[in-house]
């Protein structure tokens, strides 16, 4: 799923490079950001046969060409998930109905005026008025200050220094050892199924 | 080519720019919940700070259409406070006008707006968003693929799916 407002344009060379046998989508409304309450990518959300969610949003790098910046081990999650294709409902990583719940939080007032904000900003980015975007853009960064996406989205549809006062290497250094990616809640190794 | 002509042309363009911009200005367009933008009808009455629309605007920008019990859409039926309901409707010029700002405030709806272009963006109200939290099914959507193909979540219904985002900034 391709988080990208400048939609075919920017993600088209990326999947086209990739040749995915899985469905690839693009997504220039964040819309799937806004549905799940996702910060950053890669995230993912595990769900079922049933179109139940079994693990919400996580870290989820495949390999571990950025570890040296995110600092997460895509080993785990790789294991992972093949634990949960090979075991379905009785993989001890799908999450009981309580365990969801307590992660699963409901979106604040001000997170949904982000996306509000943030959906306003896109529209005048697409009907060719960018510069008239940023305000609605800076508004949503600013409501939602936990959201990477919100915030390196729109630095990369214009000059960030410029318009933003602000970069993406600049923004992770004030992070100052804080890690950039919310740690998983995930065992190392398999659990054992209650 | 003569002044006057060189003049009148200019005066056109200007008359063009002006009326483009006022166009903008009085004809509000209207994207609700994400889906596409639907320009809607100018109420015919004094300048407000709220956005009324046309009955047929309502159900044509929205999905929802007045109905006895409420303003519904599918199933979903909010009911209007009989107290306020001149809050809510107004008939002028043989039209029935509702208020899409109030009806955004009776549900806690988060409203961006955008003077300069008219655009009213109206987002997601927190009941609707948030209630995947009590079902725990995964939330609907319809997106394309690089060939412009529409997919819908719903379509992998009976095999797992790992839903994985990533960006190419």
């Amino acid at each position: 799923m391709a988080e990208d407002t400048g939609g075919l344009k920017d993600a088209g060379p990326w999947i086209a490079k990739a040749n995915p046998e899985y469905t690839v989508l693009i997504d220039r409304q964040q819309i799937v950001t806004k549905l799940y309450s996702m910060v950053n990518v890669p995230t993912a959300v595990w769900i079922d046969e049933r179109g139940k969610i079994v693990r919400p949003n996580e870290v989820a790098f495949v390999d571990n060409r950025f570890q040296w910046i995110s600092h997460v081990d895509a080993g785990p999650y790789l294991a992972a998930i093949r634990d949960w294709v090979a075991q379905g409902d009785k993989s001890g990583y799908v999450l009981s109905d309580r365990e969801l719940r307590k992660r699963l939080t409901p979106a604040s007032p001000a997170r949904l005026m982000a996306d509000a904000e943030f959906t306003l900003g896109e529209y005048l980015y697409h009907a060719g008025h960018g510069a008239d975007a940023i305000p609605y853009f800076k508004a949503a960064q600013r409501l939602a200050p936990d959201n990477w996406n919100y915030k390196r989205q729109a630095w990369a549809l214009s000059d960030a220094q410029r318009d933003y006062g602000t970069t993406f290497a600049k923004e992770v250094q004030k992070l100052n050892g804080k890690p950039f990616y919310l740690p998983r809640q995930m065992p190392a190794s398999p659990p054992k199924p209650d | 080519m003569s002044v006057g002509k060189h003049f009148s042309q200019v005066a056109l363009v200007f008359l063009c720019s002006f009326a483009i911009d006022a166009f903008a200005q009085v004809r509000p367009v209207v994207i609700y919940e994400g889906a596409a933008a639907s320009p809607v009808a100018p109420a015919p009455f004094s300048p407000s700070s709220d956005l009324w629309v046309t009955l047929p605007d309502l159900t044509r920008a929205t999905g929802f259409e007045l109905k006895p019990q409420g303003v519904c859409r599918n199933e979903l039926c909010f009911p209007l406070p009989q107290s306020r309901e001149k809050d809510f409707l107004r008939r002028r010029e043989s039209a029935t006008w509702f208020n899409l700002s109030a009806f955004a405030r009776l549900l806690h709806q988060p409203v961006a707006r955008d003077r300069k272009f008219g655009i009213w963006d109206f987002g997601a109200p927190p009941a609707l968003h948030n209630n995947y939290l009590s079902t725990l099914q995964a939330p609907g959507f319809t997106l394309p693929d690089a060939n412009g193909k529409l997919h819908s979540l719903s379509e992998f219904r009976g095999k797992k799916v790992l839903l994985m985002t990533w960006a190419s900034w």
